[in-house]
């Protein structure tokens, strides 16, 4: 791939980008290739040596922030003429329900797995507090000479501290699972304002 | 590596690599190699970021036709240096402790 080509396709994936900041990176890429030609590499090695245009953008894509990408997305390419004003007035209760309902489902998304996440450790917790509690009134029995029952209970407890510590292990690693996954949602979404491959 | 602590010590790289002499991305690229890989994409974000907290300035100049930014080195820039070295005594030492308790234990 020559230099021109790959410019051309890195600005066309950056397009979700605001201007300056896409001219920015562009420049710098290009920049960095002349640089190289400069330094005895031919144009195709030096493009090369880059790295991929896909590696480039999902660097890109992972460090800049979500709000950055909505408010290049929703600002107006050029000033608004009157009738898109009114089109956009007139269409408000259909593109603004669509766009509630949008963030909707991907807020639900992100309940879900934290509801269980939540409910997991609750019902760990509570194993514990159990745990404790049967110690508790086990040795209470124990010293009211309520042999019998107090070494149920005694019983009990430990193996509601079992239970505990082994549910533990569950919460702990369904917890990483939930934050990697809830990461990759994010990507994702940033992902959509970029566009996915070149369009010839 | 941790992905807090290589950031920073990156950072303190890039700044070393301007700090006796103004200085462009490929040529940064190139004094460094000899010790780290460093891919432009990485470089890009560390060169924004060090701008941002004012430790090195911008500035285009023309060459051979085409513009090519230099990267010079401010006083915040060069404190950081002196910062860096100060801590890294502290790191060092706590490294040898720990090679050689483990060494002892060989």
């Amino acid at each position: 791939m020559n230099k021109q080509e790959y410019l051309s396709r890195l600005r066309q994936r950056l397009s979700g980008l605001p201007q300056s900041d896409m001219d920015e990176r562009v420049a710098f890429y290009s920049e960095m290739i002349d640089d190289r030609m400069e330094d005895g590499l031919s144009e195709e090695d030096a493009v090369a040596e880059i790295g991929s245009v896909d590696e480039v953008v999902s660097q890109i894509v992972a460090e800049t922030p979500l709000s950055t990408l909505v408010k290049q997305r929703i600002k107006p390419k050029h000033r608004l003429q009157a009738w898109e004003i009114m089109l956009l007035i007139l269409g408000f209760p259909l593109w603004f329900s669509l766009l509630i309902a949008a963030f909707a489902v991907l807020f639900s998304v992100y309940i879900v797995i934290w509801a269980v996440i939540i409910s997991l450790w609750a019902v760990d917790v509570s194993f514990a507090a159990a745990s404790l509690g049967g110690l508790i009134t086990g040795f209470m029995m124990l010293c009211r000479d309520d042999a019998v029952q107090g070494w149920l209970m005694l019983g009990a407890a430990i193996v509601l501290a079992g239970l505990f510590l082994f549910l533990l292990l569950g919460c702990k690693s369904v917890t990483h699972v939930a934050l990697a996954l809830s990461r990759k949602i994010a990507l994702w979404v940033k992902s959509l304002f970029f566009k996915k491959e070149d369009v010839e | 590596m941790d992905i807090q602590l290589k950031r920073g010590l990156l950072d303190v790289c890039v700044l070393a690599a301007i700090k006796n002499k103004d200085s462009y991305g490929y040529q940064i690229i190139k004094d460094m190699k000899p010790y780290i890989t460093l891919s432009e994409s990485t470089l890009y974000t560390i060169l924004k970021r060090l701008e941002a907290a004012d430790m090195l300035t911008v500035r285009s100049t023309e060459h051979d036709g085409r513009l090519r930014k230099y990267y010079r080195i401010t006083d915040a820039g060069l404190k950081r240096i002196e910062m860096f070295k100060a801590e890294w005594t502290e790191i060092l030492a706590i490294y040898q402790f720990v090679a050689k308790e483990d060494q002892q234990h060989e």
